[in-house]
């Protein structure tokens, strides 16, 4: 585990240069709260590049070269190795009967499921309960901290870039191959590989699309990717796009301008 | 203690507004809604005509559901301020026809789907509300759609699409800012890249 073992102090750097930041954050709700603007350009172009001649061109061969119902088995693989992480933190908020779902669904679908290709608890009646690290400290009401772009991960938050940190702990895969030094590394690369190339196919269409229309990709994305967080709570329960005043009361758009330019 | 105060500044606000906030006809609202989709599902997706056709009948369908003047303005925020008359009237075309070419063309991933109405919910803005709804997908969980639709008289207009939680307002007056925050061209050179986005496309 090189990489995980290096990501880990990497993450919980950023996450305590970022996190202190986080007071200086503006809190207008007109603009989005980017202190680390001219970082996250600078990380975002990279990783566009990474994207454009790595990442983007093996998911569209991927997409060429299976059928969908064969992804849809993959995805739901992958989403399987999730269920312990879903287990513990329904555990986390309280929800011993979700946790007992996510475990149950877990034992069920790898073995019947075929490796969790197949969906059979879902059948039976047990929904997934999906709920991440991220869910958890939101309902514990830990805040966001400004929004960080992180080299090859993407679009991220102190917050979401902590979850990402404590999900490793939780990954079934490194626990199932990690006494073994000689496939471990392997498998795990494997496994990070064929995460990120299914996830890149899942999202080819939605960005393609967005980048399409977009004068200032970074800002687009920024700004979906917040409005979507704060949906997740973290004092700030109530969906921004909903709570959002769509008033044009010029004296409130004055206002809320100078303050802006006062900061 | 700071909640407190918060609510009972909130609920004042509530009650001094609260007149201007009644005149929303939420069935009027979700019946316009319900209205517009079946119009484009009907007549133009599922219809048995040419791709030009179906195009000039979303052009119209557009101009008539949404208030892209209203729209325009919020998604300049500040910019709009201190643009002249003539770049005001060119965002606001551009941003017309980028928005009918970007959606004419999205259109057709509807096909075969249907809007499901879920009530509607109140909105902080007046003579505005939002229209929920949820479209079914070929896998996972129905995406969410709230419409943010405003009342004139009685007359509706949809002024914001909300896609699973992701205001297309909002987006977009963030890209715009943004832009203009890095570009010294300011908002001529917004409109340049627009329309070159638009003949792009």
């Amino acid at each position: 585990m090189i990489k995980k073992s290096i990501l880990l102090p990497a993450v919980s750097a950023l996450v305590l240069i970022t996190a202190s930041c986080a007071s200086t954050g503006n809190n207008n709700p007109h603009e989005d709260n980017d202190t680390l603007e001219s970082y996250n350009r600078a990380v975002f172009k990279f990783n566009y590049q990474v994207d454009k001649y790595v990442l983007k061109p093996i998911a569209e061969g991927y997409r060429d070269i299976t059928s969908e119902s064969v992804r849809e088995r993959v995805n739901s693989v992958l989403l399987n190795t999730k269920e312990p992480l879903f287990a513990i933190n329904n555990i986390l908020q309280g929800n011993f009967k979700a946790s007992g779902i996510s475990v149950g669904r877990f034992i069920i679908n790898t073995t019947l499921g075929l490796g969790g290709a197949f969906d059979v608890a879902k059948g039976w009646g047990f929904p997934r309960e999906t709920q991440t690290f991220d869910d958890t400290l939101a309902q514990w009401n830990v805040p966001d901290g400004p929004f960080v772009v992180l080299p090859f991960i993407g679009p991220s938050t102190p917050r979401a870039a902590t979850s990402l940190v404590l999900a490793m702990a939780t990954d079934p895969v490194y626990w199932a191959t990690r006494n073994d030094a000689n496939v471990r590394d392997k498998i795990n690369y494997t496994y990070t590989a064929v995460e990120a190339i299914a996830l890149r196919e899942r999202t080819l269409d939605l960005l393609n699309e967005l980048e399409r229309g977009s004068v200032d990709y970074y800002s687009t994305m920024r700004s979906a990717y917040l409005q979507n967080r704060k949906n997740k709570g973290g004092g700030n329960a109530e969906n921004d796009a909903q709570s959002y005043d769509f008033d044009f009361g010029v004296e409130d758009e004055d206002e809320a301008f100078n303050d802006m330019e006062d900061e | 203690m700071k909640k407190n105060i918060f609510a009972a500044v909130f609920a004042a606000i509530l009650l001094m507004t609260g007149n201007v906030r009644a005149n929303v006809d939420a069935a009027g609202a979700e019946a316009f809604v319900k209205n517009v989709t079946n119009d484009g599902i009907e007549n133009i997706i599922n219809a048995n005509i040419s791709q030009k056709e179906k195009d000039t009948r979303f052009e119209k369908l557009f101009n008539n559901a949404l208030d892209l003047d209203f729209i325009g303005k919020f998604v300049l925020g500040r910019a709009w301020r201190t643009a002249t008359p003539q770049q005001r009237k060119d965002f606001i075309a551009t941003y017309r026809e980028l928005n009918i070419k970007t959606w004419s063309k999205r259109f057709d991933e509807f096909k075969g789907k249907n809007f499901i109405f879920k009530g509607t919910t109140p909105s902080n803005s007046p003579n505005q509300i939002f229209v929920n709804t949820t479209v079914p997908m070929d896998q996972g969980e129905p995406a969410k759609v709230v419409w943010r639709v405003k009342q004139n008289g009685s007359q509706f207009k949809v002024v914001d699409i909300i896609i699973e939680n992701v205001s297309l307002a909002i987006t977009a007056r963030n890209e715009y800012a943004g832009f203009i925050k890095n570009n010294a061209g300011g908002v001529d050179a917004l409109i340049k890249d627009l329309q070159a986005k638009v003949k792009a496309m």
